[in-house]
């Protein structure tokens, strides 16, 4: 077990190597730099650039450097835990992105949670009530989770909270309590501002949880082990959770690795509707305004939570499922 | 009577106690207003801080609502000739963290940051020159700078006078410890290394960025003050107490004491405004959201105005004369061909269908407001006459036509133009595609391909594109005192010319020298604007530059004057209704001094 970890350690050392140099490359493949961008970015505006500040800026930055001379600059700095520099906030990578990372943790902690707390008892109750009316119900609702564009919902409910309840549109919380310290009041305004979000990101992940439970647990409940517990005269909830539900729960483990990554990029697309102070939205605009610092160690800092990740849920997956063999082969 | 009497001195007392404006301050006229309060507006990224010095518009000589420049920052400005500058200081003025503003913050920035190879590797600003040749800059006194040339440069005060100006004094005593000139070498050796920055210079560069506003210890003269360090999601600006401005009773400007600007996505702006949640508002807003705004006006108690546009037309069409397919540049290059796709343009139904109506049709040329209009400019090739423009392209030999009534080029292929566009707020779609129905009865295609902003500007640059859609031009209220460059080929911005631009933006070394009798006639003009001893002599230089630029049709107009809306709170006083927003000359809302303006109790 203990060799199986480290060689698992020893090999994520290439992958995020490898992973690195296809970042960076990638980020670089648009024509152009930051500068150039900005520099569109501001005549579109009507406001020009100096050219003689936009020389200067080349160099500070070292945009007139060789690719491979950039890199070595960036990957080197990782290395030393120096996440960059951001042309686009003239700031260290660091104080933008720990500045955000709280929230984003607390969205994606509070998304899963709801995720869980309802596709559970609804993938539960579906399996065990098949082709009832009950079931028929939820999926339906699973179905329109899963068809709405979340982007769509979004707006809607943006639009209703506003209209009904009075939040402020977008954002994690009132506008007058941004960059305030913690209080009671701005706490009720955050929880109250994350309903919309929460819904949101998590609807159709629900609906798909819901989903992929019930189908697991319909092939589980049809087992010789559980006609054999029911015939023990268990009660049928012991047996629900001491047989079928057990091994309906492999997937989710294996889903783990994918869990750690998510919960730091959230759903970018909606934190940009909806104006969320996360990392989503600031990933994007550094993509979009070849940020390369910016966009590159939050792409390697989200690499780095997948590897993690994946390598927890194989640790954990062998400790809890005995049928999985660690090397090939025939050795126990 | 007595009581309120004292009461309005304690008030004035306090104010005074709070604030220190210079000794001889400037007055500002107008209806007084009451200190205090938070302005709450919307920007939509961290980067559009440096939105909100553009809006306190404090510059050494301003512009005013006329479009006429007046000193602002500087006591007087004595003007020789177009060529010998005196500026003079108020006395007793202070940077807003109390250090006195003197000729030495002029002398630092010539000398030590203009001058300096490691500061400005390029030199000073290129602006400043006259011809490749450098002002000479002298330090008179303590409150007395003098800038002079050999010949005429009547373009300086316009240029200190920009929303983003060419800024030639820094505060010189936060500065110098930075500067490896002044600074002892181990302690800056020691703050660049705990920068992570290259050099010092980059690190005297970063905290002195007064466009960007990322700064808070950065003194300034603007009438707010950045108090909150990036990165954040909500930034205030605090008043200034040693502000130069103060109003008719002698109160400090400015009257508000706090600008809050939060961040929010650009796409949530109109909705977030219609929510009430900005107290003044513009930028990101557009026409077609004028609606939504007005719907939520009495709810959330504010009102929506329309303030006129200086665009020359809100977009432009811009035939590429220097691109590089051959066939294309010959006929680009040909006016009757220019002047048919403009006359082959319904811009009555454009306007109808786009723009309710409200815009005026025409030319890309000056406004019905400027001094230099006149209508024949902006109607003349500008109707919409399918006869005309086939005729024209018939005289040019485009006859022969493809199974659906395109016409060919004369090496067979079909005469069909493909625009790209950057835009990404659908007005240019929608132009191009009542465009394309129009140009179909004269026989031309229209195809519209959308390009990534950076995309666009290099194939631009390249000579691939063909044509592109875009502002017109940006002052279309311009006075013979401005300079007419735009209009002749100076800047590979401009998307008729790109090529010729960059041939004189890089005095030859890249592009193409401009081969066109009437584009040659322009730059001269340009030139002859520069060197002309009079604003009369000025004017007429104008009016010929504006002549030959709607003859010959180098960019197709649309329509102009679209009105932007602008959302002002209820309780927000001293706003205009009726005014004009505009980046060059008007720093948005700048020219009407939001210094003044204020916010009621509820």
């Amino acid at each position: 077990m203990l060799n199986y970890a480290i060689r698992r350690v020893l090999a994520m050392i290439p992958t995020l190597f490898a992973i690195s140099i296809i970042v960076f490359a990638i980020i670089r493949l648009p024509p152009g730099d930051y500068l150039t961008t900005a520099i569109a970015e501001l005549e579109a505006q009507g406001e020009g650039a100096d050219p003689q500040k936009i020389a200067f800026l080349r160099q500070a930055y070292g945009l007139d450097q060789p690719a491979w001379r950039q890199y070595l600059d960036w990957a080197g700095g990782l290395l030393h835990g120096d996440l960059g520099y951001s042309f686009a906030y003239n700031l260290p990578v660091g104080a933008i992105i720990g500045d955000r990372l709280g929230l984003t943790v607390l969205v994606s902690a509070a998304t899963i949670l709801f995720t869980w707390a309802v596709a559970f008892p609804i993938g539960v109750y579906t399996a065990t009530h098949r082709h009832r009316i009950g079931d028929y119900l939820f999926n339906l609702l699973g179905l329109i989770g899963l068809a709405v564009p979340n982007f769509l919902a979004a707006l809607i409910l943006l639009y209703a909270a506003n209209a009904w309840f009075g939040l402020s549109i977008g954002g994690l919380m009132d506008d007058r309590f941004v960059g305030q310290d913690w209080s009671l009041a701005k706490l009720g305004s955050v929880m109250a501002h994350l309903c919309v979000p929460v819904i949101v990101i998590g609807m159709a992940g629900t609906a798909g949880l819901a989903r992929r439970l019930r189908a697991n647990l319909l092939d589980e409940l049809d087992k010789p082990a559980v006609a054999a517990a029911r015939a023990k005269g268990l009660s049928p909830l012991t047996v629900l959770i001491k047989y079928p539900l057990r091994a309906a729960l492999n997937p989710f483990i294996a889903d783990l690795g994918m869990l750690l990554p998510q919960i730091v990029s959230g759903s970018a697309i909606i934190s940009v509707v909806l104006s969320l102070p996360t990392t989503g939205p600031l990933l994007l605009d550094a993509l979009r305004s070849q940020d390369t610092q910016l966009a590159g160690s939050l792409l390697m800092f989200l690499a780095f939570l997948t590897v993690i990740g994946t390598l927890l849920s194989d640790l954990a997956l062998a400790v809890l499922d005995p049928r999985i063999r660690l090397t090939g082969g025939a050795d126990r | 009577m007595i009581r309120r009497a004292a009461c309005a001195a304690v008030l004035l007392l306090a104010a005074v106690a709070r604030a220190e404006p210079p000794l001889q301050p400037a007055v500002e006229d107008g209806l007084p207003g009451r200190p205090g309060g938070t302005l709450r507006v919307l920007i939509a990224s961290a980067r559009e801080t440096r939105l909100i010095p553009i809006f306190g518009y404090a510059r050494l000589v301003a512009y005013r609502p006329d479009f006429t420049i007046v000193p602002d920052i500087l006591l007087s400005i004595d003007v020789e000739a177009d060529r010998v500058y005196t500026l003079h200081l108020r006395q007793g003025h202070k940077w807003s963290d109390g250090a006195p503003f003197t000729s030495e913050d002029f002398r630092y920035w010539w000398e030590d940051v203009a001058l300096n190879p490691d500061l400005s590797p390029a030199g000073p600003p290129s602006e400043l020159l006259r011809d490749g040749e450098r002002p000479r800059v002298e330090i008179l006194d303590e409150e007395t700078v003098r800038y002079s040339w050999p010949g005429p440069m009547p373009g300086f005060l316009a240029m200190l006078a920009g929303p983003t100006p060419v800024v030639i004094y820094r505060p010189a005593h936060y500065l110098k410890p930075f500067h490896a000139k002044y600074a002892d070498p181990e302690r800056l050796a020691a703050l660049v290394a705990a920068q992570h920055v290259r050099n010092w210079a980059v690190l005297h560069n970063r905290l002195d960025n007064p466009a960007a506003e990322t700064n808070p210890d950065l003194p300034t003269l603007d009438p707010w003050v950045l108090k909150t360090r990036p990165p954040a999601e909500r930034f205030e600006f605090e008043r200034n107490p040693y502000y130069h401005r103060v109003d008719r009773a002698g109160v400090p400007l400015p009257y508000l004491d706090r600008i809050a600007a939060l961040v929010a996505d650009a796409k949530l702006i109109p909705a977030k405004t219609g929510a009430g949640e900005a107290d003044l508002a513009a930028r990101n807003l557009r026409f077609d959201n004028y609606t939504v705004l007005k719907a939520g006006e009495a709810l959330h108690h504010y009102r929506v105005r329309l303030w006129q546009t200086a665009y020359g037309s809100q977009q432009a069409l811009y035939p590429n004369l220097t691109c590089s397919d051959p066939a294309w540049r010959a006929l680009f290059r040909d006016a009757r061909f220019r002047r048919a796709l403009s006359l082959g343009i319904d811009r009555h139904e454009i306007n109808k269908a786009l723009y309710f109506g409200l815009a005026v049709e025409g030319q890309n040329t000056m406004l019905p407001a400027s001094p230099l209009y006149e209508r024949g400019l902006r109607t003349d090739w500008a109707g919409y006459d399918p006869e005309a423009a086939g005729a024209l392209l018939d005289a040019i030999g485009l006859r022969a036509r493809s199974d659906d009534g395109i016409r060919l080029l004369p090496d067979g292929r079909r005469l069909q133009i493909v625009v790209e566009y950057a835009g990404q707020s659908g007005e240019e779609s929608d132009l191009l595609e009542l465009i394309r129905d129009s140009w179909r009865g004269i026989g031309v295609g229209l195809f519209a391909k959308p390009y990534q902003i950076a995309v666009l500007h290099n194939r631009l640059f390249a000579g691939e594109t063909l044509m592109t859609i875009d502002r017109g031009l940006e002052n279309g209220l311009a006075t013979a005192s401005m300079s007419p460059q735009a209009l002749a080929p100076l800047r590979q911005e401009d998307w008729q010319w790109p090529r010729w631009g960059q041939y004189a933006e890089t005095h030859g070394i890249s592009g193409e020298a401009p081969d066109l009798a009437p584009a040659r006639a322009l730059l001269d003009l340009a030139r002859g604007w520069t060197d002309a001893g009079s604003l009369e002599e000025r004017a007429s230089v104008w009016r010929r530059m504006l002549r030959i630029a709607a003859d010959e049709v180098y960019t197709i107009g649309l329509v102009a004057g679209v009105p932007q809306p602008v959302v002002i709170a209820d309780r927000l006083r001293n706003v205009p209704d009726q005014a004009v927003y505009n980046f060059d000359p008007g720093a948005y809302f700048g020219i009407y001094k939001p210094d003044r303006f204020w916010l009621a109790p509820d």
